[in-house]
């Protein structure tokens, strides 16, 4: 049965993008618009990784990646971001919400910034994958 | 209790910028978290000044609202608060409204145009229109170079106008909540001349009996925000509504007005009273419009 990856983010053309690669190379893709969306999905559907944005309507990708790396239950799926916003910022602000009263997450696996080629995400989702 | 933790920020940039979200972080301290950032291209007033509609012009607009919103997120993502963003396309106050009530903010921030004559008329109807129909407050936040007054803190100290209707408590409720924020807070009630001519008798006892009884009304809301240690002091004056509240913002430098957006007659309800309205639109001061409970259209 082919993996399940769950694409997080609120523009419907990066979606159509990156559920084409994923379809393309052998993917079952479902989808969320949001981090809120995103979270419920998750957990209804266990996927096996999670391309992820940051800046999106309702829940952003920063509080849904910290919501998971807290998690015991979910912390293990890999993520890849795929955002508009610099990795620099996405690492600053997780430091800035541990100062905040959080609990301190480990950096992802692997930040994407928009735009990128098709075969460089699919490389990537390979990579991870362990295909 | 009331807390303003989600804001949403409408801009079109030209007159609403990063600086004045800046001067509105200091509601950190009172539970702010979360910004939502709303740019609405105006499909109809586009239409109108080119021949048909162009999705290319539409993609540009979108992506130059989009790069100013990511550059604005990364700062708030850096201080550890979170950030979203709408760019849509269509009409300026539905869209503001889909987009209050999808995010469940307390709190919208709009500018007020501060270009032509003709701007000013639409921008006005607008910012009335979103007063009118917003079941959340609105703050009318006023251009930088419109006013030299201290943008800088906005909620530093407001002056309250109350006319005691259900949307000034409810005003109350919310300006309470921000101890730490508001250093000392103005509460005025405007007798008019209609009031007191309508009086039975028109005497100095009867204008002097009325001033006691709206001193101890507003003592007793100070008393509420005392309790909370913000510093509140009432004062009364008597004239026409909008000319005394923005006398006494400019007496008491005040750096926002604070008014209950509704007209207190219950048939009324649905539309903002003419003060706010005025006020809102005309003032020198960023206006915070307080709608009553169930006033949702």
């Amino acid at each position: 049965m082919s993996k399940k990856v769950l694409v997080v983010d609120d523009d419907p053309d990066v979606r159509l993008f990156s559920v084409t690669v994923l379809e393309e190379n052998g993917y079952s893709p479902i989808e969320a618009a949001n981090g809120e969306e995103g979270l419920k999905m998750i957990k209804a559907e266990k996927p096996d990784l999670i391309i992820l944005d940051v800046l999106m309507p309702r829940q952003s990708g920063i509080r849904l990646y910290r919501e998971m790396k807290t998690d015991k239950a979910l912390k293990d799926i890999p993520i890849i971001i795929l955002s508009g916003i610099a990795k620099k910022t996405f690492l600053r602000s997780q430091k800035a919400m541990t100062e905040f009263g959080g609990k301190p997450v480990p950096e992802p696996e692997i930040y994407l910034e928009k735009p990128v080629e098709p075969e460089e995400l699919a490389a990537t989702i390979k990579k991870v994958m362990g295909g | 209790m009331m807390n303003i933790e989600k804001l949403l920020f409408v801009t079109k940039f030209e007159e609403l910028g990063f600086d004045a979200l800046k001067s509105l972080l200091a509601l950190r301290k009172a539970g702010l978290e979360h910004v939502v950032f709303v740019n609405v291209i105006e499909k109809e007033r586009f239409a109108m000044s080119r021949v048909g509609y162009r999705k290319d012009e539409e993609i540009r607009l979108r992506e130059t609202a989009n790069i100013r919103f990511i550059d604005w997120a990364e700062s708030l993502f850096e201080m550890g608060m979170e950030a979203g963003v709408y760019i849509v396309v269509g009409s300026l106050v539905p869209e503001i409204l889909k987009a209050a009530e999808k995010e469940a903010t307390d709190l919208i921030v709009i500018g007020r145009s501060h270009k032509g004559v003709l701007d000013q008329l639409y921008s006005g109807s607008d910012v009335t229109e979103l007063l009118r129909r917003s079941a959340t407050p609105v703050l009318v936040y006023k251009h930088m170079s419109e006013t030299t007054l201290a943008l800088e803190k906005p909620f530093e100290r407001p002056l309250l106008a109350t006319d005691w209707s259900p949307a000034c408590h409810k005003a109350v409720d919310y300006l309470k909540t921000l101890e730490g924020i508001i250093e000392e807070i103005h509460l005025i009630h405007v007798i008019t001349e209609k009031e007191l001519a309508d009086s039975p008798s028109h005497t100095s006892h009867t204008i002097q009996k009325a001033r006691k009884q709206t001193r101890k009304k507003l003592e007793e809301v100070c008393d509420i925000f005392e309790e909370r240690g913000i510093t509140a002091r009432a004062h009364i004056y008597i004239g026409n509504a909008e000319d005394e509240i923005e006398k006494a913002a400019r007496e008491h430098q005040a750096s926002m007005i604070v008014l209950g957006s509704s007209a207190k007659a219950s048939w009324a309800e649905r539309w903002i009273g003419s003060t706010p309205r005025e006020i809102a639109e005309k003032s020198m001061f960023p206006c915070l419009l307080i709608p009553p409970e169930k006033s949702a259209s």
